[in-house]
């Protein structure tokens, strides 16, 4: 995984999300808080890749009967013949943690939401007062 | 039939979710609608009475949903969640008792109920789990749906609708962003620590200080913490929704949002800092202290100007919320019992002024306090619950408020931390000062200018909107006057918090399957 371009990837999503929120128009900040929310979720995805010693995986199935703790993970690598998820006894591969997908697609679900809900009010604020420029919503100062 | 003891978290969560989705297919029933949520509510008041009973006799309970121990999610109620379950469990069933009669029909049956259910849901759950991102989960419930509600109209609508859609984009904007930040911040502690359970994680993150191999991030982890509850506490530089989100809202819903929605903040900083963050304490308390007493001094000097009555209310709320967050940062256990008194104090007077002002407002047809004036005359009830509530909050001796200020001042005083209680006692005097300043513009002096704002409404209040507001009078003259239970309460609690050793026990010492 090459967590270089990774790292460099969220951190411009980040910029040009909080670029965003800072604009004038409503919906460049509705934009700009899904991108921002993106940025988050390729985060936690980052945070998925161990090196082998801190993932939450049971490998002891409980008593029934010694399973060995392997290593392996499924990963296709077609150029080995691998394809999970079957594996070839004696290939070590990196783990990947299921669970940080899970988070992702929770976050995600809930974003979904968050972001329809704002959509629908942006819109009904710009039928009340005529505008999407995010300067104009004053009527509560003072 | 299942033994119902043994699953009481669950039912306090899943009973309310299923309530929501109920309501939604009963929209053409509001007489059915409103029997069923007035008497479930009643029931999960009930059910986490229960819930506090069976943990203050049998200790922490951990319930497991899905049997992963603590791989998968648990519900963890400690004296402290079963408490703040209780508290929402209250005040929830008075504040929907008292929007049968004040919201409108329409919304009431068609988004109301279930947002309500949701909201309840959103609350219990996000103080009985003992799994992090899952409480981020809640944290987005509570969100949504007190999103939905702020937006709900009342009778007589005298809140326009574009103000309430002003400040609920100001409001979920804010939201959005602090939850951004946490789940970046729940992203790194679990890339630091490999697993989401909040004991688990206390347990490893203490490891890691004792072998002295802590990482430098946690520390601005916790920092992304303190800005993520100091959002929903509406803390100092992030008070400013606050103001405009809870004025707007329907009164029951301010009620609500003041009364029991800011704690969770104030929860959340109990739990994640006296749990997971022992160790990075000892930076965070000066930092927890400053905000709180830079809150106080901002909610209080704002409220003196108000004219709104319930801007004045909600700028207030900011100001209380400071003190409880003072009695956090002292970290001792008389510090933290303060805090707890106080919270539960406020948050029964806040809900019975909000709910007051929304009587006030329908009886005068408007929120500024300068159109009011000699109220006291035709509408005696209101004027003396006010003066109750006001008392409290102000912190005069007979009513709750003067044991919680007490408390606090004096535990202040213990710790030696005099420049703080300098401050703080100085702006209880602000707030003496903005509750009685309302008290006489609205109830004292002279009758109104009929000729120019009319007749003040002749319609009395209706029972359904009295009997919440005189239960919760009651209640704050009781916890005046025999304080001894909530102060034993809070002090168990208090001793809870600091020792997070069976809490821990609680949840690892299931079975892993």
């Amino acid at each position: 995984m090459n967590n270089t371009l990774l790292s460099l990837t969220i951190a411009i999503l980040f910029g040009i999300g909080t670029f965003l929120i800072l604009r004038r128009d409503i919906v460049r900040v509705i934009i700009g808080l899904g991108v921002l929310s993106h940025a988050v979720n390729l985060l936690i995805v980052s945070t998925g890749v161990f090196d082998g010693t801190t993932v939450p995986i049971i490998t002891d199935d409980g008593g029934h009967g010694a399973a060995e703790a392997t290593g392996t993970v499924f990963t296709d690598t077609l150029s080995q013949g691998i394809l999970a998820p079957v594996l070839e006894a004696g290939h070590h591969v990196q783990y990947v943690d299921p669970l940080v997908q899970a988070l992702v697609l929770t976050a995600i679900v809930i974003s979904l939401a968050t972001t329809a809900f704002i959509l629908i009010l942006a819109y009904r604020i710009y039928e009340e007062y005529g505008t999407t420029d995010i300067r104009e919503l004053r009527r509560l100062w003072g | 039939m299942i033994a119902l003891e043994d699953h009481l978290p669950i039912i306090l969560i899943a009973t309310p979710i299923l309530m929501a989705s109920l309501m939604v297919l009963l929209r053409k029933h509001p007489g059915v609608q409103k029997a069923l949520s007035v008497s479930v509510s009643f029931i999960l008041a009930i059910l986490s009475v229960l819930l506090l009973l069976q943990v203050w006799s049998g200790g922490i309970q951990a319930y497991e949903v899905g049997e992963w121990g603590k791989y998968g999610i648990i519900l963890v109620a400690d004296l402290l969640s079963s408490g703040m379950v209780v508290l929402t469990s209250f005040v929830s069933f008075l504040a929907l008792i008292y929007s049968l009669d004040y919201i409108e029909e329409k919304s009431l049956s068609a988004s109301y109920y279930p947002l309500f259910s949701l909201l309840v849901a959103g609350l219990n759950g996000s103080f009985l789990t003992g799994d992090i991102f899952n409480l981020f989960v809640f944290f987005e419930i509570l969100l949504l749906s007190s999103c939905g509600l702020v937006i709900a109209n009342e009778k007589g609508g005298v809140t326009k609708s574009s103000d309430k859609m002003e400040a609920t984009f100001k409001y979920l904007i804010l939201n959005m962003v602090s939850s951004i930040v946490m789940l970046i911040a729940v992203a790194s502690l679990y890339a630091t620590t490999g697993t989401l359970n909040m004991a688990d994680i206390s347990v490893k993150l203490s490891a890691m200080s004792a072998a002295g191999t802590l990482p430098w991030h946690v520390f601005a982890i916790a920092l992304m913490f303190v800005v993520v509850f100091g959002n929903k506490a509406a803390i100092f530089p992030l008070h400013y929704w606050l103001p405009d989100v809870h004025p707007t809202a329907p009164s029951p819903i301010s009620a609500m949002l003041s009364g029991v929605l800011i704690k969770v903040g104030a929860y959340g900083m109990l739990r994640v800092f006296f749990l997971i963050f022992i160790d990075t304490l000892y930076i965070f308390k000066p930092v927890i202290i400053y905000l709180a007493l830079a809150t106080i001094v901002v909610g209080a000097i704002s409220a003196v100007a108000q004219t709104d009555v319930k801007r004045l209310l909600a700028y207030s709320s900011v100001s209380q919320i400071g003190y409880v967050f003072l009695g956090i940062g002292f970290g001792s256990v008389y510090g933290l019992t303060a805090a707890l008194v106080y919270l539960v104090n406020h948050a029964i007077a806040k809900s019975m002024l909000f709910l007051t002002s929304g009587g006030i407002i329908h009886h005068a047809g408007t929120r500024d306090m300068r159109k009011m004036g000699g109220m006291v005359d035709s509408a005696p009830f209101m004027s003396m619950m006010f003066l109750v509530g006001a008392m409290s909050i102000a912190g005069l001796p007979p009513m709750g408020g003067f044991i919680a200020k007490f408390q606090l001042f004096d535990a202040g005083i213990g710790e030696q931390y005099y420049f703080a209680i300098a401050i703080a006692l100085i702006f209880a005097v602000f707030t003496l000062f903005y509750m009685f300043r309302a008290m006489l513009l609205m109830f004292w002096g002279e009758k109104r200018d009929v000729a120019e704002h009319g007749e003040y409404s002749t319609h009395g209040t209706s029972p359904l909107m009295a009997v919440p507001i005189v239960i919760l009078a009651l209640m704050i003259v009781v916890f005046g006057l025999y304080a001894e239970p909530l102060i034993a309460l809070a002090n168990a609690t208090a001793n809870q918090i600091l020792d997070p050793q069976p809490y821990i026990d609680a949840v690892m010492t299931r079975v892993v399957r």
